[in-house]
């Protein structure tokens, strides 16, 4: 019974396991703190996997588990993103669709949402995702017009990094 | 905020590359919670060694003289000596705790080196706090046997020691730095591994859950 309960969850992570890389590459700077955070997310959503009843999808419970695990550590260690480590990240784009211009104005983007704050991030994460205000507001437990009024400032503070 | 859009279109045609962790790594993951708890215990005993040896070598040179006429170098020599093979081994018992549990893949081996860990942990802070408490009472007892050998060695070193009382002075003083040190190793102790082992307790409990 165990085993089948380890595989099952395992399975289904591998599976889903995009949405942890790509929350990960959002909170951290470089592959080892990526793979500790994907390696905390993991245990995290383990964790928490008997209470997953299934009424949702797999995945929509895990970006409510792994952002939280994400935010929490974020909060814990209080360090600051820098964006020096920005171009060790591939963030690749092939060549033959975008010119250099439009790769550098989504590397830029990139750059200044990393550079929101914890819950801004995650928010604008799951704007990314292309996740409805109704989604958003229950991952993040707020209400949908206070997540519709924190996209609107997130989206203000990305205009202010970005022309400052 | 149409480059935000751009980013999201980016974004969506998932053109980015991901690292891929396989599902033995993911598998292997869940059990490595234990694995790190037990790394900082093991890590930490071999800080806590060279503490005390580099304790033992910088006591001051008059004390270590005072030592040498009260006839305790030896003494002292010996226990120091006991006391850190005792360490040593106790160091390779957490070393192969950390190596089981670090290449173990399965929870029943887990929990039993997660008990085995808190077990050799528990021993291992009973043995030091049993070890001072036992020399502390061994070495006073030995001194006082001869105060007035002790006196005069002591008056020797510093002029200002009264001779009234002095048996009782020098017990008094001597229990209330004792109860200081003790209280800080206990502390120590406490606040270190206590808070290890709880964590490993939790994860053991969990493991429990899962497996029922």
């Amino acid at each position: 019974m165990n085993k089948e309960i380890e595989y099952s969850f395992v399975k289904q992570l591998e599976a889903n396991q995009n949405i942890v890389h790509k929350i990960c590459r959002l909170y951290t700077n470089d592959q080892d703190a990526h793979d500790d955070l994907f390696q905390e997310i993991t245990i995290q959503l383990w964790r928490a996997f008997p209470k997953f009843r299934g009424d949702s999808k797999f995945s929509t419970w895990m970006y409510r588990v792994s952002l939280n695990t994400a935010i929490t550590l974020y909060r814990k260690s209080k360090r600051q993103i820098s964006t020096q480590d920005f171009e060790n990240i591939s963030f690749k784009i092939k060549s033959e669709e975008y010119d250099d211009t439009t790769e550098q104005q989504l590397k830029l983007m990139y750059d200044a949402v990393k550079k929101l704050n914890d819950i801004d991030k995650a928010l604008v994460f799951l704007y990314l995702e292309d996740k409805s205000y109704k989604e958003i507001s229950l991952n993040l437990g707020i209400s949908e017009v206070n997540a519709r009024v924190k996209m609107n400032r997130a989206k203000d503070k990305l205009r202010k990094i970005l022309n400052p | 905020m149409d480059k935000l859009d751009k980013l999201k279109e980016n974004w969506q045609s998932e053109k980015h590359e991901l690292p891929k962790v396989s599902f033995d790594k993911i598998y292997k993951m869940l059990l490595k919670k234990s694995s790190s708890i037990v790394k900082w215990i093991f890590v930490i005993s071999i800080i806590e060694l060279f503490f005390w040896i580099g304790l033992y070598f910088t006591v001051p040179e008059d004390n270590i003289n005072m030592m040498k006429e009260l006839g305790l170098e030896s003494v002292m020599y010996y226990t120091e000596m006991f006391n850190f093979f005792i360490f040593g081994i106790f160091i390779i018992f957490f070393y192969r705790n950390y190596k089981s549990i670090k290449i173990t893949d399965s929870t029943k081996v887990l929990m039993q080196n997660i008990l085995n860990t808190r077990k050799s942990v528990r021993y291992f802070v009973y043995y030091n706090v049993g070890m001072t408490i036992a020399y502390f009472i061994a070495i006073n007892t030995y001194l006082l046997n001869d105060s007035d050998k002790l006196y005069k060695i002591m008056h020797s070193y510093n002029q200002d020691i009264p001779k009234e009382g002095f048996a009782n002075i020098f017990i008094t003083s001597q229990i209330i730095v004792f109860l200081i040190v003790l209280g800080l190793l206990i502390l120590f102790y406490w606040l270190v591994y206590g808070i290890l082992l709880k964590k490993l307790k939790r994860n053991y409990k969990e493991l429990k859950k899962i497996n029922s």
